[in-house]
């Protein structure tokens, strides 16, 4: 008998171990029907013959009562706080309606497509412009009605046009801009040369020429560089193609034709596109190896601090990092804490990224100068089209969109705002910024769904491009400039083909 | 016949004839309100496309796939349910022409506490498995014969397409040379990485057995720290240990030597050995484990007997122990063998984010499993990463079969007995 109950158990606990990967979820997916269309279901099918829909008839204005939205907010926002602000503000704005807005508790990245369907996934969620405008295709988001929102007229229509979509002829706007992220400059004030204002400012305007123009920024790295004492000037991961793709762009390089919204046209080696690789070959030959893969993205911040590197280019959200490491090895050196936070302060600046010769040729002198186009992102919100409480989510979005939550949010994440009021409030590096996008030299992100398949062939051949400076004469690849087009309209040949060689079965 | 129970019931078998009955009504039941709209749309997988704006609910494909193959399932448990009940009935029937008389209820549930326990004890394991296990394989092989991926997915309608994703993948002209090239390397690391692995483990713990070795357990803990490590954090540590800003490039540089790009774009067989050596990091201690198990079992008077002929050590491993380890091992080996093939993670750590020229969206050091990936998962297409799967599946399985059907391990099962 003790066998058959032994027998027993044991098959007990193997139907346990089957039923192992069921339930988890239960807790998130508590309360919501699954096929849930929210007060858009049935009434929106007016503009069904019309092509268009009639947005009314999902945001009716009338906000639904106690009800609960989950928010998908970024990791960083949480971490440092401002998420739970913003959620206790909006909590306490609308509690009279019963409306309580929490965190949806997943990972960042979690794909709306695949939970969405199924009565999973965040009723807000806040992410990168490529990343939310991939829903737009299967209608996982809803439109939202951007003109009637108070932050419309506050947010330049550069930053708009990254979440226009045209469904079925018609256009519509499928998220609300928050943050503008691009490259910026760091450099160490301190690692000037001490007669910099005297022989490093031909221009008189009391900003150092080599971070005013990357072919001064070359003389001064190919100095610190010739007294071989493992210093260098400009440093950076050359391989990442958010931050090596503008030096295409600059020269009539892009990815995607028609402003970015035809996969089928590619657009790395269009234009002058080899001339902007070719700056970047010219100086990759003035860093170390590093510069091939990623292992000095991290320790830049490190890197930076101690002096070993005196410029680097990265995204202006990481300033409190390269902060940090600065005044740890300010303390190192013996300052007390105050002292080192306050001379890090100082001699950390963050800027503009130089201006490109004209020519591509670093090492001419007084060149004719063009802005560089640096690839950036705009991040916002978008409201699920799952969500049972439309309304709801668009007055948490409007309320996170308004110019306190934007200013809070600038001040407790260093984020670069899409409202022009609080990026004139701010001033500094979100000016700057804001005058870059207006200008045309923030090249966003293209919000179609072939964006995906630009990084691997595009950090392929950056690595290869970086790569050819250390390599022995003979073994070069890349040792004109029709090489280097060549390789870059192969780039396009294996975009266009991860886009469309297996779209065919479908 | 047709009607389930009815013979039971005709015998004055009531209980268990209404049980027969009842398992029918429900089937009946369920096919009437659910399986058999089901069974329908895994016909059509959906014919109402669903619209989040308009507020149409649609029809779900991938939903209605899987509750297609759920109604398959149902359909041919109720009947195997009707095969047992018309044996059960024809063994009465045998049973009362012998002379007997048809068992009670309460004899037949006794009989399932005795001589029939087994059916008591497999019946729920048995619908858990049909649940769990056979109906994702059937789906994820169902899926190769859609058009489910890229922009096909709900809310848009999916459709079965026959073998054109088969056709697609072999009749691309990209397609075929980088098969070739990946799965020649694939075949070569999966021998090299499993034989590897396999003898340094097995080494390592013939060397921690023997009698000299002071602290055995303290050396013995070393590997399995290094197995108690998860496997990708250890391999994102080797991969910073050999990126040009890691710690042995900085070793380098400071000895006055130029940097060596041990995993860039140009390492190609370079980064093959470092992801040889890493996998044995990763997997040595699991098969030193069990060989320190098997090793225990070992009849020592066999050895001492060689040794006394005059064996040297080299051959009583060859001739002993070797043949008992790999006896228990075999099917393990197979299974590190199939693990290795489809070791997806140690390229895509260490080097994933290539694509190297002459590879179509591929580097020279991506396994087919990491093809795969790129080619499906990356970019959505189900349907093709499960129709590569099911190639994958037919190369490992055939291999498994061939090597596993000639060894001593399946041919002399009863030797070790």
């Amino acid at each position: 008998m003790k066998k058959k109950i032994t027998a027993l158990v044991l098959s007990g606990v193997l139907c346990a171990g089957l039923l192992s990967g069921c339930g988890g979820d239960s807790g998130q997916g508590g309360g919501r029907s699954g096929e849930g269309t929210g007060q858009a279901g049935g009434e929106a099918s007016a503009g069904a013959n019309t092509g268009g829909v009639d947005l009314s008839n999902i945001f009716s204005g009338e906000l639904e009562q106690n009800v609960t939205i989950r928010v998908l907010e970024n990791d960083t926002a949480i971490e440092q706080g401002y998420f739970r602000e913003l959620i206790d503000a909006f909590n306490a704005k609308y509690a009279d309606y019963g409306i309580v807005a929490v965190d949806a508790n997943m990972d960042q990245y979690s794909n709306l497509a695949d939970d969405g369907p199924y009565g999973y996934g965040p009723d807000v969620l806040y992410q990168a412009n490529d990343v939310l405008m991939k829903y737009v295709e299967g209608k996982h988001i809803y439109p939202v009605p951007a003109e009637s929102l108070e932050c419309f007229s506050q947010i330049p229509e550069n930053a708009w046009n990254a979440y226009k979509a045209t469904v079925n002829g018609v256009q519509y706007y499928m998220g609300v801009p928050v943050n503008v992220q691009s490259s910026m400059l760091y450099y160490r004030k301190d690692l000037l040369p001490e007669d910099w204002e005297t022989t490093w400012d031909k221009n008189g305007n009391q900003v150092p020429d080599m971070v005013e123009n990357w072919n001064d920024m070359y003389r001064y790295s190919r100095e610190i560089v010739a007294k071989n004492d493992g210093h260098y000037g400009y440093m950076r991961s050359l391989y990442d193609v958010y931050f090596s793709s503008g030096f295409l762009f600059s020269y009539g390089g892009y990815v995607f034709g028609d402003n970015n919204t035809n996969a089928d046209d590619l657009g790395f080696s269009a234009g002058n596109a080899e001339i902007g690789a070719n700056v970047l070959l010219q100086q990759a030959a003035l860093m170390n190896e590093g510069c091939i893969d990623d292992s000095i993205t991290v320790s830049a911040y490190s890197k930076l601090a101690d002096g070993t590197y005196f410029a680097t280019m990265t995204t202006p959200d990481v300033y409190t990092l390269f902060l940090k490491e600065l005044r740890l090895a300010y303390q190192a050196q013996g300052m007390s804490e105050e002292e080192a936070g306050a001379l890090a302060k100082e001699n950390l600046v963050i800027t503009e990224i130089p201006k490109l010769p004209a020519s591509g040729d670093l090492t001419e002198e007084n060149p004719e100068l063009i802005p560089l186009k640096a690839m950036g992102g705009v991040n916002g919100y978008a409201i699920s089209a799952y969500t049972k409480s439309p309304n709801a989510c668009l007055a948490f979005v409007e309320f996170a969109a308004g110019y306190e939550m934007m200013l809070r949010r600038n001040e407790m994440l260093g984020i670069v705002p899409a409202r022009s009021d609080v990026a004139d409030a701010v001033g500094g590096v979100s000016e700057i910024m804001y005058h870059n996008l207006d200008a045309g030299n923030i090249v966003v992100m293209p919000s179609i769904r072939a964006v995906e398949q630009i990084w691997t062939p595009g950090q392929t051949f950056f690595e290869d491009l970086a790569k050819d400076a250390f390599r022995p004469e003979a073994e070069k690849k890349y040792k004109t400039l029709d090489d280097i087009k060549n390789g870059l309209a192969s780039v396009d040949v294996q975009i266009y083909d991860a886009v469309h060689t297996l779209a065919g079965t479908n | 016949m047709c009607l389930m129970g009815l013979g039971q019931l005709m015998y004055g078998q009531v209980g268990k004839g209404l049980l027969y009955l009842a398992v029918l009504a429900l089937g009946i039941a369920y096919f009437i309100f659910r399986g058999g709209a089901d069974l329908a749309g895994l016909f059509t997988l959906g014919t109402r496309e669903a619209d989040t704006w308009l507020g149409i609910e649609g029809d779900n494909s991938v939903v209605m796939l899987l509750m297609g193959i759920l109604a398959v399932i149902a359909l041919l448990l109720l009947a195997a349910v009707h095969v047992s009940n018309v044996r059960d009935a024809r063994e009465t029937q045998k049973l009362l022409e012998r002379g007997g008389r048809p068992a009670t209820f309460q004899e037949d549930a006794k009989q399932l506490l005795d001589r029939k326990f087994y059916k008591t004890v497999l019946f729920l394991p048995i619908l858990g498995v049909c649940v769990f296990n056979i109906l994702p394989i059937v789906f994820m092989i169902a899926i190769a014969f859609t058009n489910y991926g890229g922009s096909i997915v709900p809310p848009k309608l999916v459709d079965w397409v026959g073998l054109d994703n088969f056709v697609q993948i072999t009749t691309l002209s990209q397609f075929a040379p980088t098969f070739g090239r990946i799965l020649g390397w694939n075949l070569l690391w999966a021998v090299c990485s499993t034989a590897l692995n396999y003898f340094a483990g097995l080494g390592l713990a013939l060397l921690l057995n023997k009698d000299c070795v002071k602290g055995k357990v303290f050396w013995r803990s070393f590997p399995i720290l290094a197995y108690a490590v998860p496997g990708f954090i250890t391999l994102l540590g080797f991969k910073f240990m050999f990126s040009y800003g890691g710690p042995i490039n900085q070793l380098i540089t400071a000895a006055g030597h130029r940097a060596i790009g041990f995993l860039d774009i140009d390492a190609k067989w370079i980064a093959r050995l470092i992801g040889l050596g890493v996998n044995a990091w990763v997997s040595i201690p699991s098969i030193m484990l069990l060989a320190t198990g098997i090793l225990s079992n070992r009849d020592m008077t066999l050895l001492e007997a060689a040794k006394i002929d005059g064996a040297t050590p080299w051959q009583q491993f060859r001739r002993i122990t070797l043949p008992f380890v790999l006896f228990s091992t075999t099917p393990v080996l197979l299974g590190q063998f199939i693990g290795n093939f489809n070791n997806f993670g140690v390229f895509y750590f260490l080097r994933g984010g290539l694509y190297i020229d002459g590879y179509f969206l591929a580097s020279d050091t991506d396994l087919l499993i990491n093809w795969l990936y790129n080619l499906s998962i990356s970019n959505n297409y189900y349907n093709i990463g499960a129709a590569i799967s099911l190639v994958i599946f037919l190369i490992t399985s055939l291999i498994s079969l061939v090597i596993y059907t000639r060894s001593a391990s399946y041919k002399e099962e009863d030797t070790f007995r």
